[in-house]
């Protein structure tokens, strides 16, 4: 009984799906209308207009920046959902107490030592370079948060005295968001507009350091947000 | 060529998938699922979507594993 509901359930939410799939047209179809509006505008202009060799960052920064600001406030939303409903040093086991802790091996920590140094500068060519090559702020800020979570193994104390002190920790999470409000309010009092930038001849620099400067904060603001996603889950 | 590296992918993500479903031991569901967060990072990066990538590698192989074995580190590593 229970099994066919189930099937019925899943069928009647498949069958809808599958047919709006057969209606979509061919994957790189030229004539389809995603490729007839905006994205052909953005092709021929996008590098032009944003100063972005990497389309996929003039359009997350530039012509999507408003998408772009959601996103960094639903990451630092989760964090501060994490932060809420997580209790600390408590575990969800019966009886209570934190899970005996495992001396991490001399191996491990070594080779974290020995590699830190490089991926630190990895995540910051990834950060810096998003907007000729493939990369950007989030994926940067990604590389930096699992360096610092592997360091927070080695070098880390708990939650007491953890890798960063809690009062710098509050303001790189938020940096995301704040790099948003600086670049926003920054446009609005050169162009008019909430994260305008500067189109006109001569202010390509301009431009660029301002999308440089969100880059940055969401790299930064990434990377301790998820540092704080791994020190809250594991809650010592 | 291309057909073939992709269905050959897609075909490991379902099997992926259906193991992650299936299986009762949470830690084993977890390193199936990075493997899948690994298959998926290859399939952007052939499919020419190398941002979507590295954000699927880092984030899909690397992180999301790290939080879900915390979490079960926190409760219960099989299921019931």
């Amino acid at each position: 009984m229970r099994k066919s509901l189930v099937a019925i359930t899943i069928a009647a939410a498949a069958v809808p799906m599958l047919i709006g799939i057969a209606g979509l047209p061919r994957p790189g179809d030229p004539s389809a209308a995603v490729h007839t509006h905006v994205a052909a505008h953005y092709i021929a202009q996008g590098a032009h207009e944003t100063g972005a060799d990497n389309l996929v960052t003039g359009v997350l920064l530039n012509y999507r920046a408003f998408d772009t600001f959601g996103e960094v406030m639903i990451i630092f939303a989760a964090l501060a959902a994490v932060m809420a409903v997580l209790p600390r040093g408590a575990t969800g086991l019966p009886g209570g107490g934190a899970a005996p802790r495992i001396p991490i091996s001399p191996i491990v920590a070594f080779i974290i030592r020995l590699t830190a140094p490089f991926i630190a500068a990895f995540g910051a060519f990834v950060i810096f370079k998003g907007h000729v090559s493939p990369g950007g702020g989030f994926q940067g800020g990604v590389i930096l948060g699992a360096l610092l979570m592997m360091l927070s193994l080695v070098l880390g104390r708990g939650l007491d005295r953890p890798l960063i002190p809690a009062r710098s920790a509050r303001w790189l999470q938020a940096a995301a968001p704040l790099a948003f409000f600086v670049v926003g309010m920054l446009g609005l009092a050169l162009t008019g507009a909430v994260l305008g930038y500067p189109a006109e001849p001569g202010r390509e620099l301009l431009r660029e350091l301002m999308m440089l400067f969100l880059e940055i904060g969401i790299g930064v603001g990434g990377g301790a947000i998820i540092l704080g996603l791994f020190l809250e889950t594991r809650g010592e | 060529m291309n057909q073939v590296f992709d269905l050959v992918m897609l075909a490991l993500l379902i099997a992926m998938a259906l193991a992650v479903a299936r299986s009762k031991d949470l830690v084993a569901a977890a390193i199936i699922f990075s493997g899948y967060g690994l298959v998926m990072c290859l399939l952007w990066q052939h499919r020419g979507a190398p941002d979507v990538a590295m954000t699927e590698a880092a984030i899909g192989a690397g992180v999301t594993t790290i939080l879900v074995l915390l979490a079960i580190g926190r409760t219960c590593r099989r299921e019931k």
